[in-house]
């Protein structure tokens, strides 16, 4: 039997319903159990800022350590909708709600991307995007990733949408998109250098089909060539847009114009920060990570059977399909793979980024599979396996962002918070009802104290010293073991009990004797 | 009848106590050397360090420091690990261990590579070595997990000759909020237990989960001593 009648583009709003679906679906995976993993350090930093700026503080671009303001400016509206009034009533779900729109923002968005790379192609991509254990693992965590891969998505489609429409209105909102991404990670230069050699491959590409077919033969729909009158208006559109936006998020909304000087000193900061900083990692450890689990070698080998069908056909004739915007993804995928791996500082969420264009390759192996398989019954195999790798892909999400998210054998949970910092401030709580403590004064004198800041926020009279310092007179301490002699001293009439913050990193909690009636 | 008058008393006791002091001292010189002829320094084999970093020794109130090297510790000749391959119990049926079998606490193997450890569900549990007879204990080592830095809570250890540890029962060493111990951090060196030659046949181990997680792990225990004449 044949099945080779080839599958019909639905109507945009029937195509809409279709994606709207999936990132409702996406958005019903992401928000259970949303407060029980406990706060990575990262998103108790972050969980700070917003308590800072609930508190009307301005934010305060660290080019130190912290990232750019988007996440905050996204968030802050937010947690104030969902009644958040300071930092000791924010909770984990408020915070991490921003993170998994960003993630749901991100499958809906595949809708727009249909007429770049084919509806099949897209469908598959969102249903990845919508339920791998990486994207929905991450897309549950108070960072920028998400934030960050939803802007890239957005320049990648309005970019281009605005060179086929030679439209300035979409060159704008490309501008708006790159600006987004800089506020929310120094990173994304990376990410431009990559798009513009994608963007070059296919300029590339595009004057070789012109040359061979003799201009016109085969209409490259690349949108790029030729060059055309509004072209510099759109460029000029695009980074008015982007310098306003910028300016407008680093300054939070013009209020702090000593930003500038900062991000001058952050190129230094993370440029040092790219040779490793303790978080050095082989060039293959991307690879490894995606790999992990029962379906993420095999979305892998799909993603690059993706890639050859791209450069087969690249090689070969061009068919009827927009060839062009898969080349641009084929080469945006390996430049951004490239350069993260090559870089020594790699955290696991990083992998975010890459996992757009697997989604997408993968759609369009997939898509490549069904269209070369004309049978029924091998048509009827295909889809078999395709839900088999549903069904791994079910079960590896489960366990890695339900079951075992903090566990220190879960290769997304990177030095996260050990469940058992929990029980510190119930031990304080605890123990200051029995000594009668109404306000208990908590003296934490550490080097690097997060994410207690966070766990401790409840509490009114909380200071933070450094080891070196005298803290003075203190109800609880918590302090690392190597405190100073006069803390020392001081700690001989308090009783210890250790908590583990991070695999490795003990915190030693000194609570006062209680008093018996 | 003889009577002596003050200054003849003081005499004769001084002459006494000087002949009496000698005598002590010759049987205890004579006894320490015994004693120390007698004891060798308790060796055993240390797995290799596996987390990153030398230990900082640190000095904080009522916190144990972190062994930089092994203690040197005393025990008698022809002390041995009673403990290897010796028959475990625990406080949980076979099939409520969350990872292991009770073997691997007395296999010999201190790798704390995976596989070589047991993971007790969470709570307070405990495992039971069955000496077979009863010893003199001299110590008792104890490799919780030594992979990672981390804390067992209310580690408590019991010696008895009763196998429900009901009667008879000396507790070793106790660092839960009732005992006299300190927390300690875990690493290759294990915890070395000062039993003061204790008697017993089964020696019982508690711990109340840890720093990491509320499993309760154990990779090895040596119980060192000797067959009880």
């Amino acid at each position: 039997m044949d099945c080779s009648s080839p599958i019909s583009v639905p109507s945009p709003k029937i195509r809409w319903v279709i994606f709207l679906t999936l990132a409702l679906l996406a958005l019903v995976v992401r928000l259970p159990q949303l407060g029980e993993r406990p706060m990575h350090t990262d998103e108790s930093i972050n969980g700070y800022i917003i308590g800072q700026l609930l508190a009307g503080k301005e934010f305060h671009y660290d080019p130190q350590d912290r990232h750019g303001p988007a996440l905050a400016a996204f968030t802050l509206p937010l947690v104030k909708l969902e009644g958040a009034k300071n930092f000791s009533e924010l909770t984990e779900s408020q915070l991490r709600v921003s993170t998994v729109l960003a993630g749901t923002a991100t499958v809906l968005l595949f809708g727009a991307a249909v007429e770049m790379f084919g509806f099949v192609a897209c469908v598959i991509a969102a249903l990845l995007f919508a339920f791998a254990p990486l994207s929905v693992y991450y897309n549950r965590y108070f960072i920028h990733e998400s934030l960050f891969v939803l802007a890239t998505f957005g320049l990648i489609i309005s970019g281009w949408q605005a060179m086929q429409r030679k439209s300035i209105w979409l060159a704008g909102l490309a501008g708006a998109c790159a600006a987004l991404m800089l506020a929310c990670k120094e990173t994304a230069p990376l990410h431009f250098f990559a798009l513009a050699l994608a963007a070059l491959a296919v300029r590339f590409w595009s004057v070789r089909m012109r040359l061979r077919f003799n201009s016109g033969t085969v209409r490259t729909d690349n949108g790029l060539l030729p060059a055309h009158p509004k072209l510099l208006k759109m460029i000029m559109a695009a980074l008015a847009i982007f310098l306003f936006i910028t300016v407008l998020l680093f300054t939070w909304f013009g209020q702090n114009w000593q930003v500038f000087a900062d991000l001058f000193h952050a190129v230094g900061n993370f440029t040092a920060r790219a040779g490793g900083e303790g978080h050095e990692k082989p060039w293959w450890y991307y690879l490894k990570l995606l790999c992990d689990g029962q379906s993420g070698g095999i979305i892998l080998i799909l993603s690059l059977l993706g890639m050859v069908s791209v450069t087969s056909q690249v090689l070969g004739r061009p068919k009827l399909q927009p060839l062009a915007p898969r080349i641009f993804l084929v080469v945006y995928a390996l430049a951004i793979f490239a350069t993260y791996s090559a870089i020594p500082y790699k955290t696991p969420w990083l992998a975010l980024n890459f996992w757009l264009p697997i989604a997408l390759l993968a759609g369009i192996a997939i898509e490549w599979i069904w269209f070369v398989t004309t049978k029924c019954w091998v048509r009827s195999v295909v889809l078999i396996l395709l839900l088999g790798l549903g069904y791994l892909m079910q079960q590896d999400t489960r366990l890695r962002v339900f079951i075992k998210p903090a566990d220190e054998k879960n290769p997304y949970a990177y030095a996260h918070t050990i469940e058992d910092v929990l029980d510190l401030p119930k031990r304080i709580e605890t123990v200051a009802q029995q000594n009668n403590l109404t306000q208990p004064r908590i003296a934490v004198i550490a080097t690097d104290a997060w994410p207690l800041p966070w766990y401790l926020r409840k509490f009114s009279q909380v200071g933070f010293w450094q080891p070196e310092q005298d803290p003075g007179a203190a109800d609880f301490y918590i302090t690392t073991s190597d405190v100073s002699p006069p803390l020392a001293e001081r700690l001989k009439s308090f009783r210890p009990d250790f908590y583990g913050v991070r695999p490795n990193v003990l915190l030693i909690l000194w609570t006062p004797e209680i008093k018996r009636n | 009848m003889v009577r002596v008058g003050w200054s003849g008393c003081a005499a004769l006791q001084f002459f006494m106590c000087k002949w009496i002091s000698k005598i002590v001292a010759v049987v205890l010189f004579s006894a320490t050397i015994a004693v120390a002829e007698d004891k060798i320094p308790l060796t055993t084999s240390l797995p290799e360090a596996v987390t990153t970093g030398t230990p900082v020794p640190f000095i904080v109130p009522k916190l144990d420091p972190e062994l930089i090297e092994w203690p040197k510790f005393l025990v008698p000749a022809g002390t041995t690990n009673l403990a290897l391959g010796k028959k475990v119990t625990s406080s949980v049926s076979d099939s409520d261990i969350i990872t292991g079998t009770l073997d691997l606490i007395t296999d010999g193997d201190k790798t704390g590579d995976d596989g070589s450890w047991i993971a007790l569900p969470p709570g307070k549990q405990w495992v039971q070595i069955d000496l077979t007879k009863e010893a003199d204990i001299y110590a008792i080592n104890v490799w919780h997990y030594h992979s990672q830095k981390r804390v067992y809570r209310d580690v408590i250890v019991q010696i008895s000759d009763d196998p429900t540890f009901s009667k008879g029962v000396a507790t070793v060493y106790d660092n839960s909020v009732s005992g006299n111990d300190h927390p300690y951090i875990e690493n290759r060196f294990g915890k070395l237990i000062d039993t003061k030659g204790a008697k017993g046949r089964y020696v019982r181990l508690f711990s109340n989960g840890n720093t990491s997680d509320k499993l309760n792990h154990y990779i090895e225990v040596e119980v060192f001593g000797k067959p009880a004449a």
